[in-house]
């Protein structure tokens, strides 16, 4: 089996005139945390939604295993759990009618279904389960997404921006989730304008402008750049970057 | 399985909204109360002056049966000459009549007695069916003096009313509300069921999901097919029940063609939702779709009744066949060899509709 779990080469997204993501090349590796960070409008949303079959991409491949799935994304989308940034929960609905939903529509039998939902209320206290989703704190609702997400058994999770919004404690939490998701072999690549979060991750990409400016391990990037924040790097390559 | 679940949540999300639930229960039957007074052609309580300058026997007998109808109050009457123009223009009366003196037979010697009606024009469709109601008395009036005087008519013509022989503008325009609102609420509901998934981001998990998109715009559709049902079973109860007009038609019938109606409609409100950005420009069109469809679906006006060049337009109209085979089936007792063709053309615009709508979803998710 192949070190990579997919690999992305001449990835490119045209609107138009407009070009969102510019010829980038990269692979995930299999078991990894792959961070993509980049300013607002960097290119990185359109990235995890090319890969994952959400948007149509204008030109470049997408290798699944080695296997080139550009024109069947349905391949990457059997493997994947996907969590948006605003949580892709529906807000009507309880936890546990989410939850229930979620599993129904991946495909859970009515007793794994059954299952699910009792394993939610260890994560979710008692007295919120029978709530609507919009009455709930942000972080009970990134809980609930990343465990929704992870209903359907994927082997990649791609988190778009999962922590925006929510409190440095409950980042913390996540990011201790995401450890013990990586211990049981899943491959996640997520998505960040944070740069605290970078630390976490075990290798990162910055975007500009739909363009790969840097990439590498955090700590080795440190290094080379002989500091001990990655706020100096990013100013860095993005002041570069902008003069070229 | 997995669109079972769908649907659940799509039900769900419908009764979790109070103005979902107002919308589906309490907006069809206040709007079907409200549409089955007032959407009326009759004409009732017309007020009318009376200038009566012959002031003669038969001048009285006519004025004395207008008085008797309960379709027209007399607000005055005089025997001297004066304008009713103003009394019109001031909307006190929608009806003149005037007896000239020559109307009195016997200062008439040629015969031929001078009634004037002055009509106010402006609502045409009352004022032409007063008219109507004014020379059906004066006519009666005549025919029953010619027999007093034993002068015979060489032709006595009788009409005779078939279907709603009480010619109640309710019993063809209750039946025909029914199918409006079904309409509007399909449209309304249903064009606002996609785009609200782009808003709340959550069309990208759909799409992500082990769900076809042939499954999603199936998810979607259906529960608004049942809430579209459920409805028109609320507005046939009540026109039924409460205006009293029975069905004389079959039942079952009614409910494939409102099912074949249905899916049409619904996959164009889902064609509205899949362009749409937001819920507000989905119900811009919706509400767009549903003036269109209600102006050219023979609602108040026959289709026969619309220009030529325009005409052309109600034959991709579903409402217009639907509203045609509901009023066969409630007022005619009609059954299928009698509106077959409406039937097929139903199911060639819910082909085309659906075939393109569906297609443009599976082409928009995946740009």
């Amino acid at each position: 089996m192949s070190e990579n779990i997919i690999e992305v080469k001449g990835l490119t997204k045209k609107y138009g005139d407009f070009t969102a993501v510019n010829s980038i090349n990269f692979n995930i590796k299999r078991g990894e945390i792959l961070t993509l960070l980049g300013p607002n409008g960097a290119g990185k949303t359109t990235t995890i939604k090319m890969i994952t079959g959400l948007l149509k991409i204008s030109s470049g491949k997408i290798f699944l295993n080695g296997k080139d799935t550009t024109d069947t994304p349905d391949e990457i989308k059997k493997i994947s759990g996907y969590m948006s940034q605003k949580f892709s929960l529906y807000p009507l609905l309880t936890p546990l009618e989410n939850v229930e939903f979620f599993a129904g529509i991946s495909g859970l039998k009515s007793k794994e279904i059954k299952e699910k939902k009792s394993e939610l209320k260890k994560i979710v206290p008692e007295n919120l389960l029978k709530i609507k989703v919009e009455s709930l704190p942000p972080g009970v609702k990134q809980k609930i997404a990343l465990f929704s997400a992870l209903l359907s058994k994927p082997d990649i999770l791609f988190l778009d921006e999962p922590t925006s919004g929510v409190d440095p404690e409950v980042r913390r939490d996540f990011w201790f989730e995401i450890y013990e998701l990586k211990a049981t072999g899943k491959t996640i690549l997520v998505s960040t304008h944070n740069l605290d979060e970078v630390e976490f991750s075990d290798r990162v990409i910055i975007l500009h402008r739909g363009e790969i400016i840097l990439s590498g391990e955090p700590e080795k990037l440190l290094k080379e750049y002989n500091t001990n924040s990655f706020e100096g790097i990013f100013k860095e390559v993005i002041a570069e970057n902008e003069k070229a | 399985m997995k669109i079972y679940y769908l649907m659940k949540k799509e039900l769900i999300e419908i009764l979790r909204q109070k103005q979902m639930i107002f919308m589906v229960i309490v907006s069809p039957v206040f709007q079907l109360l409200i549409f089955g007074y007032i959407a009326t052609t009759d004409v009732k309580n017309l007020p009318v002056e009376i200038i009566n300058i012959s002031n003669s026997r038969y001048s009285q007998e006519i004025i004395n049966r207008i008085e008797k109808s309960p379709l027209f109050i007399i607000k005055k009457i005089t025997s001297r000459y004066e304008s009713p123009i103003k009394n019109m223009k001031e909307g006190k009366i929608k009806a003149a009549i005037l007896f000239r003196d020559s109307f009195d037979r016997k200062r008439n010697p040629s015969g031929f007695p001078d009634i004037q009606i002055l009509m106010d024009g402006v609502d045409s469709n009352s004022s032409l069916i007063a008219a109507g109601y004014f020379n059906g008395i004066i006519n009666d009036f005549l025919l029953t003096e010619f027999d007093k005087k034993g002068i015979s008519v060489a032709v006595k013509g009788k009409s005779l009313l078939r279907y709603n022989p009480e010619l109640k503008s309710i019993n063809y325009m209750g039946p025909a509300i029914v199918a409006m609102l079904l309409t509007v609420i399909a449209l309304f509901l249903t064009s606002s069921s996609i785009v609200r998934e782009k808003e709340q981001q959550t069309i990208d998990t759909l799409l992500i999901s082990r769900l076809k998109p042939v499954e999603i715009y199936l998810g979607k559709a259906l529960p608004m097919l049942f809430v579209g049902l459920l409805d028109m079973f609320l507005g046939v109860t009540l026109v039924v029940l409460w205006f009293k007009i029975p069905i004389k038609g079959s039942i079952f019938q009614l409910l494939i063609a409102s099912i074949i109606y249905l899916t049409a409609i619904l996959s164009i409100a889902l064609l509205i939702s899949t362009f749409t950005n937001s819920q507000q420009e989905a119900m811009f069109f919706a509400w767009f779709s549903m003036i269109t469809f209600i102006l050219l679906s023979g609602l108040y006006t026959p289709v026969e009744n619309i220009p030529w060049g325009l005409r052309w337009i109600t034959k991709i109209n579903p409402l217009q066949y639907l509203m045609k085979i509901i009023r066969e089936i409630f007022l005619k007792g009609n059954g299928m060899k009698f509106f077959y063709k409406d039937i097929f053309s139903l199911i060639i615009i819910g082909s085309i509709t659906i075939s393109f709508s569906l297609f443009i979803f599976k082409k928009t998710v995946s740009k």
